[in-house]
This record gives C-alpha cells, structure tokens and sequence, in this order.
C-alpha cells in the first residue's frame, strides 16, 4: 500500500507542475507582452512599463515561472490589476463558495444515485427500471444552468420558498449557507445524478454476470445477499472513477451556476477577470480549479486502492 | 458460441434492428427535426432574425395563453401568475424584449450549436483516435506514456477552464467554443481508442496480420480501427451531444458565439433576467437543448445496442 | 435408495429444448463421471440440479435429493439447501473468487449464511477447511486475496466453499479443464480423497473421457441434450453400444495415420541456439531498478524437413514466448534463430518470413470479423513483393487443400463452426507453401472428434506437402499422436528431448515424468481397475 500511495503522490506533484507549466504558457507566453495586453491598445509606455515592472515580466521566462509558482506554494497569487488587491484575499473569501457547492452537489448527486442505481439494477426490466432509465435519460439531457433557472421559477419566484440568488455569507450561520446553496446544489446535482445512476446500474449488472456471484449462488446466497455482499463492493470500482471525473464537471457547473444565483464565487471573479482582461486574477483562478480537480484526482486513485485488493501491490 | 459476431453479416440485419429499436428511433427522428430545422434556417426562418418588432415586444405564446386561460378549479391563483401574458398569433414561440420571434432565433440558434458539436468532435476524433491507435500499437513505449500522460493532463482541465484559458487570451468567439470542446474530447477519444486497440492487439488475427509481415500502421488501419468503429460512433454521438451542452455553458457565461450570432446560451442568459416577466424566453432554448440532447443519447444508445449484438443478447 | 436421482429431466430455454428425459443416479460416496462435447448440456444438467438455471429457463421431471423433490423447491428452500447439502464447484477458478475479498471471508461465508454459528466459529472452520484443501495456514492464511493465489490453488479455495459445510453430495462442472495437467492430477486427488473422507456424493462433469475414466464408479455420456449411454465405468467402456459413445471414444486415443516410409532429411529448417529471452521485471521498490524475468533461457533445439517436433510444457513455461521469437516478431537477448542459416528476427526480409508461418488456438479469435474468408486466407500474400495476379486461385487450392469448398471464400468467418474456422486458419498457413508451420496449441480448443479430424488433416498435409511443424501443446497425449520428436519445456528452459515415443515411454527427467504420471489415460486407467476388481 506504501508502494501504491508514494507512486499516486508523486503523480500528484507531476501533475501539478505539468498543469502550472500549460497555464503559465498560455497566459503568459502566447500573448507576446501580457502587460500592453492586459492595457490595451491605447496605453501610454510608461503605465505599460510599470505593469512590467510589477510583473516581473523583464526577468528571463524561467525565472518568472518559479517565482510565480514559489508563490503558488505561499498562496500568494500577485495583486490584482483591476482590483488593486491582493489575488489571494479575492480568492479566499469566493473560494469558500464554490468549493462547497461543488462537494454539496457532489454528496447529493452520490446519495441520490447510489440507492436509484441500485434499486435499478436489482430490479432490472421492471417498471421501476424502464421509469428510472428513462428519468436519468432526461436527467442527462437538460443543462444544469438551465434546470437551475427552472429551479428558481418554480421555488424562488413562484412558491418563494428559497431566495432567488445571493448569499448571506459564512457567517450567518452554517445552515443559512446551506440553505442558499441548495438550489444551486440540486440544479448542478440532479444531471450528474442521472449519469451516476445509470454508470451504477450497468456496473452492478456487469457484476452480477461475473462468475464469482455465480460461485457465490452456489453456497447458498440468494440473489439479494450476491448483491449486496458481493457484486456491489466490485461494482463500485468503476463508479469511483466516475465520481472523480465527475467533481471536475461539478466545479466547472458549479462557477457556471454561480451566475444564476448571483454568488459571489470563484465563476463570478473569472469571468470579470476575463472581460477586464485581468490575467493574474484568471491564471490564478485556473490553476486553483485545476489544482482542487488533480487533488481529488489524487483521493479518488487511493480510494480505488482500497475499494480493489489487486491494485495494492503486495506482489509476490 | 457459434454466433460471436454477427456485425459483418449484411446491412438488411442492421437496419431490421435499427427499425425495431425504439430509442434508435425516437432518438433519429428528435436528431434529424433539430438538424432540418438549423438547415431551413439558411433559406427560410418565419421571420427575420434580427427583425425588431416593438408592438409586439414579450408577446408569449398562444399555447402559454391558452394554458393559461383554462382557469382549472383548485389550480388556485399563484401558480400560474406569471404565466398570464398577451400573445400574438404570427409569433408561435412568442417574441423577446425587442419583439423578435423566438421560433426564428431557436432555429438559427441550432446552427450554432450543431456546428460547434460537429467540429469539436471532428478535432476529437481526427486528433484523438490515431494518438489512441499509436500508444496501443506501441504499448508501454516512451510514446505510448507520453501520450497518456498528456491525455492526464489534458483531463485536469475540464472544457470551461480550457475556454476560460483562450478566451481570456484570444478573446471570446464561436471559433475559440470550438477549440475548447474539442481539445477537451481529444483525450476522450485517445484513451477509448487506446483501450479499446489494446485488448485487439493481443487477439490472434493480429498476431496472424503480424506474421503475415504487417506493420502497426497497416495493422491499425486493416484490423483495429475496423473493429472499433462502432464503439467510436456510439462515443461520438454521446461526445456530439456533450459537445452541444458545452456550448450553451460557454454561451451562457459568455464564452461562447457572441452578437449578432444567434446562440441557445446566450438566449438563455438574455431571458434570465426577465425569467419572472417572460418564462417563455427560457422555456424554449432550454427545450430545444434539451430535445436535441436527448435525441443524440437516445439514438447513441440504440446504435450501441444495435451495434453490438453481445449486448444486443444480453438484453433479452 | 441413492443419494441423488434424476429421472426424466427436461429443460427448456425460451423456446429451444435443452435437455430431454435425462436420468442420473449418485450414491453415497461414490462419483458419477458426467461426460460430453460443448453444447451436450452436461453443465445445463449441473445447473438444473442446483437450480442456478438463467432466467426463462424452465424444467420438467424430476430432481431428488435424499428423497425430497428439487424442482418444487422454493428459492428460499433451495438457498438453505445449496452450499449445505449440495455444493458445486466450476471451470474457471481464475474468476470464480471475488477478487475484493479475503479466501478466508469466502470460506467462511459458506458458514455464515446457513447460520448457527459466530463470525469466530465460521472462521474456524474456514481454517479447518482450507487445511482439508490442503491450504495450510503458515502459507496460505486466511487474510489472502485471490489475486494472491495460482490457479490451481483458488480451484482449492472454490473446493474449500464447496465442502466447508460436508454436503451430501458435490458438482464439479469441468473443475480442472483450466488446469496444467500437474496441478489437474493434484485436485482429482483431492476431490476423490474428501468423497472418501466425508462419504459424500460427486457428480463430475467433463470432457475428458481418460478422467473419468480414472475417477468414476458410473458414468453417463451425454450428446445433444441426451443420455445416450450410462452405467458402470468398465462395463460401459469395455462394451460400449451407441455409435456416439464409439466415436467418441475412438477419438479421445486417435492416432493420425502417417504415410508409409516417411523419412525426415537431416537439412535444418530451423535453428534455435541458445536463445534467451528477457522480460522488464515489475518493479518492487520505487528506488530499485526492476530485476528482469528471464522467460526464455538458453534454448537449443533444431527441426528438419518434414519432421513434426512437439513442445510441451504447462503454462508459463515460456513455451508462447519462444513462439514469438521464432515467428521473428519478438528480438531476443541471447542466441540466435535461423531459418534455413538466415537470423530470424522483427525486422527479417519478407521472403524469409514467408518461410514460417502458424495456426492458432482459439478459431474464434484468429479472424478479422469483418473480412472475407478470401481476404482473410490470402492476408500472407502481403509478404510477397508483387501480389499474386492469381489470388483467388490459390486461396482456392488452400482451401480445398484442407477439406474446405472454394466457394467458402465469399462467406464471412462467423458462417463456420469451431472445426472449420480451424481449417481456414491452417488454410491461410498454407497459402504460401511455408517449409515451417507452427501450431500453438492448434487443436486444445476443439473437442475431441474434431481434434482428432483436424490431427488427421495435419498429419496428411505435412506427409504430402512436406511440411515440418513446430507443435506447441499442453497436452501429452495429442503431441505424442503426431509428433516424431518431443522438446519438454519448464520455467524457459529445455529439460528433455527425444524421439516421442522414447520421451513417453522411458522418460528420464524427473519433470517429464511427473507430467507424463500425472496425464490419465484410459487404457490404464481401465487395466487398473480391472486388477482391482479381481483381487
């Protein structure tokens, strides 16, 4: 299991340089000169020539990578050109958004496939199978943003149960957070859902063909106890790989969605960034999301060690 | 046994299936309504795109007026009430805030996302699948690793961070959607290619094309690709509709088509606004991604069970 | 009253009949050999006994056990009953184990799920059973995962979940097909050694009539869903009546007849010295460089025109590997391969390549799906620098040189059953004129009156067209059928070579002759139940 995890940890750190490396690239080499760029055509030389400055952009190129990247490690990310702060203190507050309401929309998108999956995949051509298929079928289909404009329509404007936006922040209370970030939660949840739940069904039925549940029969089993003891635990495997994919889609909704509900999140901070041209608060933003997806990346590969004996190692 | 495979006997057996198969053809007929519909749209619209007409600005349509009308006892009164709306008969989908005809913008709002679909999948499969075919032909070679380990990287980034990386360098466009989907589906294709040539290369035929004196690339274009076109059509229907989610996301926020190019994500992000005033402007966007979406998965599900007639069996 | 009676079984799968009026009786301690080709329903029979049948299955008749009917069984009554008093086991013990959970958890379940005993108690007699496999504890505890574990041991694990609770009577459907023929020996012991022990019941299922023929009290044999002949082991295979049973038997020790004054010429065809071949090891320390897996080590050996030359040996003795250094499409570290004095090697000249061609194993993946069988014959003729302007011809003549129509070659390869996928592939062998063909297990997929059909076509092609063949076989008794010389293989090197009927009869390796002990044989079988019966 050592062998195992040392090998994930130092993909992790390969990973993580390597994507660094890609961000850096695009944002600061391919546009030639980020300063004037980033000012625009009608800046006089010597604004551009401060923002030089203040961006080490006259170093060599290797040099402003690793003090870029030193930085990264001190979470320090620059000052922000529009803003004029500081990049982790915008970041710090927004990320406590996003990143919740993607592991939120992540648990619930779990707790509502796993038990549909399963019921699915027990009863398979019945009623309830042909009904969940089809439900998930449609769940796939409909865009998160737009489920989520649904969502406000109908609980927002018409039953008025929840606010149609905004958020309270932290420190109103853990549940007031909650709250504002259910509706967001479900809309980004329920099309993932859909996808995990029918990933779960195939996975158990491929399962249950196996010839250790057949094995399993034979000592005297019935169908529900091969299912829950044996088929389910190796039907997880591949779902694993599922959810891990799943929670880059899941932070990539969740700054999408961010829009719908008015939170001022990671999304929200981006996508200003991109239309001021602010390109520290945008590679800053990037190599975040990209760092929170390689580490959960990282979690998932360790889980499939445990979830799967073989992976371990102990070779003899 | 006897029957293993049964994908080279005919096209009549193929097409019998396909007749027979209920979601292949549900799934063909929403594919091809939304296609001949973007289609007309370069000859015919009902009316002009851009035609504003301000009498007849957030006319709703005559069925939502209809709807409304029928005044079911016990529906109560709230329910409903943002529903109540004046339409105007010429306009079938209702009009927006400058009185444009929203069936005319949904129509040439298809070409959008079909086009982007289409050529973010032809980027994937041009790219991904001969990158797929060389790493299984030279399985655990330097290039072999190479390109897997590009394909990791590659997957760290999810579509919307690879949009936001261009767009904030080479500002937002149709273009740029295009090359964020589709480098996105390029390590998709690579590694089903891959897995999927990697099981092929150890079954005998190729070792007899081996001995027979064929090279990988011969053996590659003979043997292998042949025998996963299916699954790659099955994948590329699924990556199409991917592909069409995608752009209404990068639309929505803004990273997509931009003006005057009609797009469903940014009809979806200009209706949002008046979401309590006028639904029906994110009624209909919203219904045209998700028929669309939902008629490519359909019709790559049929194709997968007709396709592959093992699974075709097991069904039974 | 016996143990076990079938009377009358049928079965039915949708609309097609599986099984018709089958009668069966196991006694108490006694094992009843079950035997038949692919598709005679013998596991179907297995299955029905145990009620696993796959859904839309239905039976007719009647099963039972100790007196109590099976068929009318609820599915409860009949999950109380399996693994307590019936038990079975199967074919492929490589994936009957759940590969995420301990041998000692799968053990024990046995226990666990008819109740009455604490998790402690169930482990305990995990333990007593996996030392009854002859599992012991100080190699084999009960914290071992499957993938631990070599194929003949997980079959013990299978045998231990099938007995931990002593049933009344045991199913073994094809338990040791999978098997080196070594490891095969070891669990026929083992299995006859508990029926003796627990006085229990087996029924065994097989193909193999030599197994049976060693094992069995009472066999049946079964063809189409049909018992065609059944009764006491002796008696049956000293007196066999139904034309199957004859084929059949005459098959399982068919000897291909060689042409008269057949002489092998002293010229080499090929030439193999000293030839090593290196595998990168799996690594074990992230800091270590992976030590190499030697699967190849220094072997020498020569074929000459017209001479047959088997090489045995049980799975990964390197026996696949040396194959693909000798078909020139792997390098190897040490030695050389000449084909007629030229090195064989991955990057060799077309025309040397053409020299040496090969058939093999499995005849339903050695094919493009998608290809004619014309295309699929001629694939060699990429070797030749300018393609044949007589193509179709000479797929033609290969095709009727190996008993198939010239018409065959418009048809797609899913058209043709087993045997004769097997003759298309020896067909695309031939299509060429090689000197060489190696055939890597050729006929071990096939059952056994094909296998003998196919062995005839061999022998006659190689004595009419001169042809020298490298045989690469698990099995003993089909090398020494048309073999002239023998190569016996273990762990990547040549232990012993000799005339075939001189390795068989007066074997001198110790190796050669465990393997040649442990291969059953039905005339000795037989003889030594005979000596029994007298004395």
């Amino acid at each position: 299991m050592a062998i195992f995890i040392g090998k994930r940890l130092i993909s992790l750190v390969l990973s993580l340089i390597a994507a660094s490396l890609v961000v850096f690239f695009v944002i600061e080499v391919i546009p030639g000169d980020p300063a004037s760029f980033m000012l625009g055509l009608n800046a006089s030389p010597e604004t551009v020539e401060a923002l030089r400055q203040q961006m080490g952009l006259n170093l060599p190129l290797w040099e402003r990578y690793f003090n870029w990247a030193g930085g990264l490690l001190r979470w320090e990310f620059g000052t922000s050109y529009t803003y004029k702060v500081p990049v982790s203190d915008l970041v710090s507050d927004r990320i406590w958004i996003s990143l919740p309401l993607a592991l939120y929309a992540l648990a619930l998108s779990t707790l509502i496939a796993f038990p549909v999956g399963i019921l699915a995949a027990s009863k398979r051509n019945s009623p309830a199978d042909v009904g969940i298929m089809g439900a998930t079928q449609l769940g796939i289909a409909v865009p998160n943003f737009w489920f989520a404009m649904l969502l406000v329509l109908a609980f927002a404007i018409s039953l008025r149960w929840f606010s149609a936006g905004g958020f309270p922040g932290w420190e109103e209370g853990f549940f007031a957070g909650m709250k504002a970030l259910t509706l967001p939660a479900i809309a980004l949840a329920l099309p993932q859902a859909s996808i995990l739940a029918r990933v779960m069904r195939s996975s158990l039925l491929d399962t249950l063909s196996e010839d250790y549940i057949r094995t399993a029969r034979a000592k005297g089993l019935s169908r529900k106890q091969t299912l829950w003891r044996h088929a389910l635990r190796n039907a997880l495997i591949p779902v694993l790989t599922i959810i891990g994919l799943q929670f880059s889609f899941l932070l990539a909704g969740a700054i999408i969605i961010e829009n719908v509900f008015f939170l001022p999140g990671l999304g929200r901070l981006v996508f200003q960034g991109i239309t001021q041209r602010d390109l520290i608060v945008v590679k800053s933003v990037v190599m975040l999301l990209v760092f929170a997806v390689i580490v959960v990346t990282f979690v998932v590969d360790i889980a499939y060690g445990i979830a799967d004996p073989r992976l371990r190692g102990q070779r003899r | 046994m006897s029957d293993v495979d049964a994908s080279g006997s005919g096209q009549q057996n193929l097409l019998g299936a396909a007749l027979k198969s209920p979601s292949f053809m549900i799934g063909l007929v929403l594919t091809l309504i939304f296609t001949a519909g973007a289609l007309l749209s370069f000859i015919w619209t009902p009316f002009e795109v851009d035609g504003v007409d301000i009498p007849n600005r957030l006319k709703c349509p005559p069925v939502q007026e209809w709807i409304w009308g029928l005044n079911f006892p016990g529906w109560g009164t709230n329910w409903f009430a943002s529903w109540r709306c004046a339409s105007a008969p010429q306009y079938l989908l209702g009009t927006d805030h400058f009185g444009r005809d929203v069936l005319s913008m949904v129509m040439v709002g298809a070409r959008t996302s079909i086009a982007v679909a289409v050529v973010a999948v032809g980027i994937g499969i041009v790219l991904g699948v001969p990158l797929g075919l060389a790493a299984a032909a030279r399985r655990g070679s330097l290039l072999d690793e190479i390109i897997m380990r590009t394909n990791d990287l590659v997957f760290a980034f999810p579509a919307l961070l690879i949009a936001i990386l261009i767009t904030a360098v080479f500002g937002p466009s149709a273009v740029n959607a295009i090359i964020a989907i589709g480098i996105f589906n390029i390590p998709v294709f690579a590694r089903l290619t891959r897995g999927a040539a990697l099981s092929l290369w150890t079954r005998e035929f190729v070792l007899a094309a081996r001995v027979a004196g064929k090279g990988p690339v011969l053996i590659s274009f003979e043997h292998i690709l042949p025998n996963i076109l299916n699954l790659l059509i099955v994948q590329g229907t699924i990556q199409f509709s991917l592909g069409i989610l995608a752009e209404a996301a990068l639309s929505y926020v803004g990273l997509g088509a931009q003006p005057p190019i009609p797009s469903w994500g940014r009809m979806l992000a200009e209706a949002q606004t008046m979401i309590a005033i006028a639904p029906h402007l994110a009624l209909f966007p919203g219904f045209a991604i998700v028929l669309t979406v939902l008629g490519l998965n359909l019709m790559g599900d049929g194709l997968r069970d007709i396709l592959d007639p093992k699974l075709r069996r097991e069904k039974r | 009253m016996s143990l076990l009676k079938v009377k009358d079984l049928s079965l039915k799968i949708g609309d097609s009949k599986i099984l018709s009026d089958i009668d069966l009786e196991v006694d108490k301690g006694e094992i009843l050999g079950v035997i038949g080709e692919s598709g005679s329903g013998k596991s179907m029979t297995a299955l029905s006994i145990m009620q696993l049948l796959p859904e839309g299955a239905r039976t007719a008749g009647s099963v039972q056990l100790d007196g109590a009917e099976l068929l009318e069984k609820s599915e409860a009554d009949m999950c109380a009953l399996r693994g307590n008093d019936m038990g079975m086991i199967f074919q492929e013990p490589m994936s009957a184990l759940n590969p995420v959970k301990t041998i000692g958890e799968q053990v024990a379940e046995t226990a666990l799920v008819h109740g009455g005993v604490s998790r402690a108690e169930a482990g305990e007699i995990a333990r007593q059973t996996l030392d009854r496999v002859e599992l012991p504890a100080s190699q084999f505890p009960l914290t071992r995962y499957p993938h631990e574990l070599s194929g003949g041991q997980r079959q013990r694990v299978v045998i231990a979940m099938a007995i931990a609770l002593r049933p009344r009577l045991l199913i073994a459907d094809e338990p040791t097909t999978a098997l080196d023929v070594t490891t095969q020996a070891q669990i026929l012991t083992l299995l006859r050694r508990l029926v003796e022990e627990d006085g229990m019941g087996l029924m065994l299922i097989t193909h193999d009539l030599a197994v049976v023929a060693d094992m069995a009290d009472h066999i049946a044999i079964m063809q189409k869903g049909v018992v065609v002949e059944a009764g006491e082991t002796l008696s049956v295979f000293r007196h066999m009546r139904h034309p199957y049973s004859k084929a059949l038997f005459e098959a399982s020790s068919h000897q291909p007849k060689r042409a008269p004054g057949r002489e092998v010429k002293k010229d080499n065809v090929l030439k193999v010295s000293g030839v090593v071949r290196d595998y990168p090891g799996q690594r074990i320390s992230l800091f270590k460089k992976p030590k190499p897996f030697r699967a190849v080590d220094g072997v020498s050996f020569a074929i000459s025109k017209r001479e047959n030359v088997g090489l045995v040996g049980e799975s990964g003795c390197g026996k696949s590997t040396l194959t693909r250094a000798i078909l020139g499409l792997e390098a190897v570290q040490g030695g050389k391969i000449e084909l007629f004095d030229r090195p064989v090697m991955p990057g060799m000249a077309s025309a040397l390549r053409a020299g040496v061609q090969v058939v093999f194993q499995d005849p339903y993946g050695s094919f493009n799906p998608r290809w004619k069988v014309e295309r699929l014959v001629a694939e060699p003729f990429h070797l030749l620098a300018t393609p044949p302007a007589d193509r179709r011809a000479r797929v033609a003549e290969a095709l009727k040189d190996v008993g198939m129509e010239p018409a065959d070659m418009d048809k797609y390869i899913h058209e043709f059953s087993g045997g004769q996928r097997q003759r298309i592939a020896i067909a695309r062998a031939l299509v060429l004129r090689p000197d060489l063909i190696v055939l890597d297990e050729a006929v071990s997929a096939l059952d056994v009156s094909i296998r003998a059909q196919i062995l005839d076509l061999l022998a006659e092609l190689s004595d009419r067209l001169g042809l020298s063949y490298l045989f690469i076989s698990h099995d003993l008794s089909v090398v020494r059928a048309i073999t002239d010389r023998v190569l016996v293989m273990k762990q990547g090197k040549i232990v012993e070579e000799g005339k075939s009927e001189e390795v068989f009869n007066n074997p001198q390796h110790p190796y050669t002759k465990e393997l040649i002990g442990a291969t059953p044989i039905i005339e000795t079988a037989l003889r030594m139940r005979e000596e029994r019966q007298i004395t």
